[in-house]
């Protein structure tokens, strides 16, 4: 088991590698600049080159992404060209909110999207079923910018439940929540859903009811055991994900975050902040994919067989 | 006996009902959402910092204010006087003046400020590069000595980037000043700030040097402002109509119907400071013949821009400047004005022959030109206009839009022909920045590069001793590039606000060039 968690450790710095390339290059090939953003009307013509060496970005790329990558190794993570403050700092305030609402859609999308995915595989092609995956496709295909400025005009407009935006107490996470975890909601609801009919279709299932156990129990004990592993796959995978689909949840209702440090970041090209966010980003993905596979492991005893 | 305790009970209620009423004023407070392009300001130290929020106009006050004339007015500098040849500055203080950690203000913190300023190297150093070093004259006078004129520091100094910082706290706090603390001498003091979400301010009680154009220079009114950063302006807009918020610090002129659709709330508008205008590259053929290029120039009709774009809202505009500007006013027959007759005439002359489709040609080629603008919806719906006003003298001009946040970087290609752009500036030098010879591409859009505006360019930069000189000279500069045609200009727009006007009472009149310190004085809760 060690040693496979160390091989699969080192398999993740390969990948780390290979994304900080993307990153840093993909940032480099969009046009602009965070000069731009800098200069100020009145100030001489000369000020672009100072600036440039100033903040390295005369150098060719290749030199560029050195040494980004020496101080990221090295913990560092650079200075903000436009916001003027050690970017460990901007993550540090930021990444806490992103955490919460992301944790509590994780949360929310789970406990929701097992639940039903059970109603319907239990009333399965009845109407409760149907129902219940029309509103999870209708779900998983709304986008969220659209999906929060609709909940808003229903809870906040009209109804007057919650504030339309901000950070302040727990009435302001709720539509945020809602908005990033219905889309989780849809995923998770379908895959218990498809694993649970699945599973009932086994031969020890099938024992199971020869020994006269009630269907419930079984559906319930056994079924759904053995369907949460892709479940709990899934939704690792979905940790990451989270925090990358907050981006835009977090401009709508103007809560603070990585999204909105990303987006705020992206348009004034302020290259180092944004490295460090799509780096945060990708991390949480593959952290989220490692945790994924180690869960898998923990719960298959087949997997954990395959380990040994 | 009874007397005395009649007098006590008349005592306790006096001192029940002025409880009561301290209340009702410490309830006064209002809720701002801040301009969409301020959010995200990270610091309020406005030596280093490379953009300021409106908040930060409340934590400090600066030597010069603003009228909404543009002309310069007393606040912590009682007054100045210019040497005859620009090489000094003398500015006497306002007395009595002190910061929110309870130092005094007075010509040692004016010296030790500017050498704080000066010695921060970094993209605001400019603004301070021409003085040479502060002298104390007394307590109370500061000699500012030049290394050259600068006509344009009255300008600087009613900036807010050169907001009267405490020095000592400033050396002490290093860089968590104007994150963690701040100390001026504003109006208002930080309660709290927490980066791209929101900054909370409370009354400087002590406060009675207000800035000349303001109404009240006492203590503001409301006693405590939240400023929100929101970044959606539907969200915004939203939070407004629920009663989240008081007060948009912008509008975007599509949500403007929807604002005056809610009984609750009301618009406030002041002058602008964008201009909207057509660059014209006078690189590009066919506009590096200068009749094409004044053909183009002249088929914009403002008028009936404003009217059909803009409702009628704003004003239309003649010149490269804001018309608040005493450089904007330039000889009659320098201006750009609608005048088909002219173009037609001009296309003609140039060998530009109207075709039976319209579309006028010489030698076989078509008159097709590029015209870019940017993916905002109000910047399409103008350029579609600016593109039928071309046709209707016989050009065939084709619309590429651009991302807003990319278009800089397409201009750097130096490919553009015509263009729909804008900017938000308050000062003569954004023709030197938009048209010098040495920006081509970006920010010279129309890579104008012409030895004689080189030369008056030159000359109004740096030539100039002092301010009427400086208008003198700018105006000559500004005058001379409009008669050379390499942009058309289009429109002025209207600052906008928002406001709940069932809580929140707006000074009728605001002295200032926008909804900045003085308005914040003058501003009342209602009861």
């Amino acid at each position: 088991m060690l040693s496979w968690l160390v091989k699969r450790l080192l398999m993740l710095v390969p990948v780390f590698l290979a994304v900080s390339v993307v990153i840093f290059s993909i940032l480099h090939f969009i046009p602009g600049d965070p000069i731009d953003n800098l200069l100020k009307v009145g100030s001489p013509p000369e000020a672009r080159a100072q600036m440039e060496e100033r903040y390295g970005l005369n150098r060719p790329l290749p030199v560029q992404y050195g040494i980004w990558l020496g101080n990221v190794l090295r913990g560092d993570l650079g200075t903000a060209i436009v916001a003027r403050r050690p970017v460990a700092d901007l993550i540090a305030q930021a990444l806490p909110h992103s955490l919460r609402l992301g944790g509590l859609a994780l949360l929310f999308s789970t406990v929701v999207g097992v639940t039903l995915g059970v109603i319907a595989a239990l009333n399965r092609d009845r109407w409760p079923d149907r129902a219940i995956m029309g509103g999870v496709l209708l779900g998983s295909t709304m986008p969220s910018f659209w999906l929060g400025l609709i909940l808003i005009l229903i809870f906040s407009v009209s109804l007057g439940w919650f504030p339309v935006s901000g950070a302040r107490g727990w009435q302001s996470l709720v539509l945020p929540v809602l908005t990033i975890g219905l889309g989780g909601t849809a995923l998770v609801a379908r895959i218990t859903r498809v694993s649970m009919i699945e599973a009932s279709g086994r031969d020890f299932i099938t024992l199971l009811h020869a020994k006269g156990l009630s269907p419930l129990r079984i559906q319930l004990r056994h079924v759904l055991r053995h369907a949460l592993i892709p479940v709990v796959t899934i939704l690792a995978l979905r940790i990451g994900w989270i925090l990358g689909g907050a981006v835009t949840v977090e401009v709508v209702f103007a809560r603070p975050g990585l999204g909105t440090l990303l987006i705020k970041s992206l348009s004034q090209h302020d290259y180092p902040v944004v490295q460090a966010c799509l780096l945060m980003l990708a991390m949480a993905v593959m952290l989220g994919t490692l945790l994924g596979d180690i869960l898998q492991a923990l719960m298959d005893p087949r997997v954990r067989a395959a380990m040994t | 006996m009874t007397f005395s305790f009649r007098k006590s009970l008349l005592a306790a209620s006096v001192s029940l009902t002025a409880l009561l009423a301290a209340q009702a004023v410490a309830a006064q407070e209002a809720v701002f959402v801040m301009n969409t392009n301020e959010v995200g300001a990270p610091t309020y130290n406005p030596i280093k910092a490379t953009m300021l929020n409106s908040a930060s106009g409340l934590l400090f006050d600066r030597l010069v204010s603003q009228a909404a004339d543009l002309s310069y007015q007393p606040w912590l500098a009682d007054s100045w006087e210019e040497a005859a040849d620009g090489m000094a500055w003398t500015f006497k203080l306002k007395q009595g003046v002190k910061f929110h950690n309870g130092e005094p203000f007075n010509a040692a913190t004016v010296k030790a400020w500017i050498e704080l300023f000066k010695a921060a190297e970094g993209e605001n150093a400019y603004m301070a590069e021409a003085i040479a070093s502060v002298e104390v004259v007394d307590d109370y006078t500061v000699k500012f000595v030049m290394s050259r004129p600068e006509p344009n520091l009255l300008y600087n100094l009613s900036s807010t980037f050169m907001s009267v910082v405490e020095p000592k706290s400033y050396a002490a706090l290093g860089d968590n000043y104007g994150v963690t603390e701040v100390y001026g001498t504003g109006p208002y003091k930080l309660e709290s700030f927490t980066i791209g979400q929101e900054t909370v301010l409370v009354r400087n009680d002590d406060y009675t040097w207000g800035p000349a154009v303001a109404q009240n220079h006492g203590p503001a009114k409301v006693e405590r402002l939240t400023f929100r950063e929101i970044p959606e302006d539907s969200t915004a807009f939203l939070e407004l109509k629920t009663g989240g918020v008081d007060f948009l610090l912008s509008v975007p002129a599509d949500l403007m119907a929807e604002v005056q659709k809610e009984p609750n709330l009301a618009v406030l508008t002041m002058a602008g400071q964008d201009v909207w205008y057509m660059p014209i590259n006078v690189t590009k053929a066919p506009f590096d013949d200068i009749r094409v290029r004044e053909a183009a120039a002249k088929a914009i009709n403002q008028e009936e821009i404003l009217a059909s774009v803009f409702g009628g809202v704003g004003a239309v505009d003649d010149t490269f400047l804001i018309s608040a500007l005493p450089e904007s006013h330039v000889a009659e027959s320098a201006k750009i004005k609608f005048d088909p007759a002219r173009s037609n005439a001009l296309l003609d002359e140039a060998g530009w022959v109207m075709g039976a489709d319209g579309i006028r040609s010489k030698d076989g080629q078509p008159l097709k030109v590029s015209l870019w603008t940017q993916s905002d919806s109000i910047f399409r719906r103008l350029t579609e206009v600016v593109q039928a006003e071309l046709k209707a003298v016989g050009f065939d001009a084709e619309i590429t839009t651009f991302d807003s946040s990319m278009i800089r970087d397409q201009y750097k290609t130096g490919e553009q022909q015509l263009a729909v752009r804008s900017y938000n500036w308050d000062n003569a030098d954004i023709v030197d920045w938009f048209f010098g010879g040495d920006r081509l591409g970006y920010p010279n859009v129309s890579m104008f590069n012409d030895p004689k505006a080189e030369e008056l360019r030159a000359t109004a930069m740096t030539g100039s001793k002092n301010m009427a000189e400086r208008i003198a000279n700018f105006t000559a500069y500004h005058e001379y590039v409009l008669t050379q045609f390499p942009m058309a200009p289009i429109y002025q727009p209207v600052q906008a606000f928002a406001y709940n006007k069932d809580h929140l009472v707006v000074p009728e009149t605001i002295n200032a060039p926008s909804f900045g310190t003085a308005a914040f004085l003058d501003l009342e809760v209602k009861e």
